[in-house]
């Protein structure tokens, strides 16, 4: 029997109202007002996200950032910072419980990461699941995820990169200064892919989100109900993106 | 004395770690501690009030506190452990 879940495809939206986005769909589906959600977004303009737990002036250069034009927002999950330009990203909101939920943090990234795994190989890439929340591509990584719980659902979210300019990347992040930026972008390309790197060709946003959905599908017995955010949902979010994720209390708590 | 450390122990994610530290007969204790990094705690909120019950705990049995404070409020972790905390600022205090 098929996992009845929604799917949104929202494109390409701010930093703040995408992280608000993800917040209100976590309360409506455990609110019940809305089922198990599986949600692909775009970032315009690029943005930055920080882990929860991170030192945002350990990890990014403020000032930088804010010449160029590239938004800084703090998720609500834990993890590392993510330069957010050509990718796809996806969020998933699952009822705790659920089958889709197992109760063992370890094993939900495995599951979930699953569907990651067979859309892309649906692009002709073969990865493997890197415990505890990366997906690599021949030792490289291609997709970062992160995992919150909350109010009694789980939240997962993560990117798979479309193209990475691991040059530009690390002109907004901070370099060690145990490391010289030369070495820390020659290590971090060495250490980073993307399917247009692995395929040999350009990928974009439509095709890797179909296979993407059509992953999820296949790995998770889900069977999908296109729709769009409720209007409660959008109000929140735009809420939260005001109130909570451009605040710089928010943003600069650690 | 203020003390910063920074390290990714085998098997766990980047840690960043500040803590105030008093020498008391010889032995350092752990005055305050605040925690940054890769890793992951949940429920998040468990974690902040952990990381603020932690102070005036000898740098030496530091592990074992962050352990009892992280399980007595639910707290799994990923990616951060006592082990990992008491290393990681053990090795910055010696190198003070």
């Amino acid at each position: 029997m098929k996992h009845r879940f929604r799917l949104l495809e929202t494109g390409p939206g701010r930093a703040f109202h995408n992280m608000g986005l993800d917040e209100a769909i976590l309360g409506s589906v455990a609110a019940r007002l809305s089922p198990p959600t599986l949600r692909l977004y775009g970032w315009n303009p690029e943005a930055i996200s920080l882990g929860y737990f991170q030192g945002i002036r350990d990890e990014v250069d403020v000032e930088a950032c804010a010449r160029a034009g590239v938004d800084l927002v703090r998720r609500i999950t834990g993890g590392g910072a993510v330069f957010h330009a050509a990718e796809v990203t996806y969020s998933i909101v699952i009822p705790e419980g659920h089958p889709l939920a197992p109760g063992s943090i370890l094993e939900s990234y495995r599951l979930i990461c699953a569907g990651i795994v067979e859309g892309m190989k649906r692009l002709g890439v073969e990865p493997e699941f890197a415990p505890i929340n990366d997906i690599n591509c021949r030792g490289r990584k291609l997709s970062g995820n992160a995992q919150t719980r909350k109010l009694g659902c789980l939240l997962q979210h993560g990117t798979i990169l479309l193209e990475v300019d691991v040059d530009r990347m690390f002109s907004l992040l901070k370099v060690p200064k145990e490391k010289s930026a030369g070495r820390l972008i020659s290590e971090a390309k060495a250490r980073v892919t993307s399917l247009s790197e692995i395929l040999g060709r350009k990928i974009g946003y439509d095709e890797c989100s179909t296979a993407l959905a059509g992953g999820f599908a296949e790995a998770l017995g889900i069977e999908f109900e296109s729709d769009t955010p409720s209007a409660g949902e959008e109000a929140e979010a735009e809420r939260l993106a005001q109130s909570k994720f451009s605040q710089p209390a928010w943003v600069f708590r650690r | 004395m203020k003390v910063e450390a920074c390290g990714k122990p085998q098997g766990a994610k980047l840690i960043r770690v500040s803590a105030e530290i008093e020498v008391r007969d010889d032995t350092p204790v752990v005055m305050s501690i605040s925690f940054r990094g890769d890793f992951f705690a949940l429920p998040e909120e468990g974690f902040e009030e952990a990381e603020a019950s932690l102070r005036s705990v000898p740098l030496a049995g530091l592990a074992e506190t962050f352990d009892r404070a992280m399980r007595l409020r639910g707290v799994r972790l990923l990616g951060i452990s006592g082990r990992d905390v008491e290393e990681i600022l053990g090795k910055a205090f010696h190198e003070t």
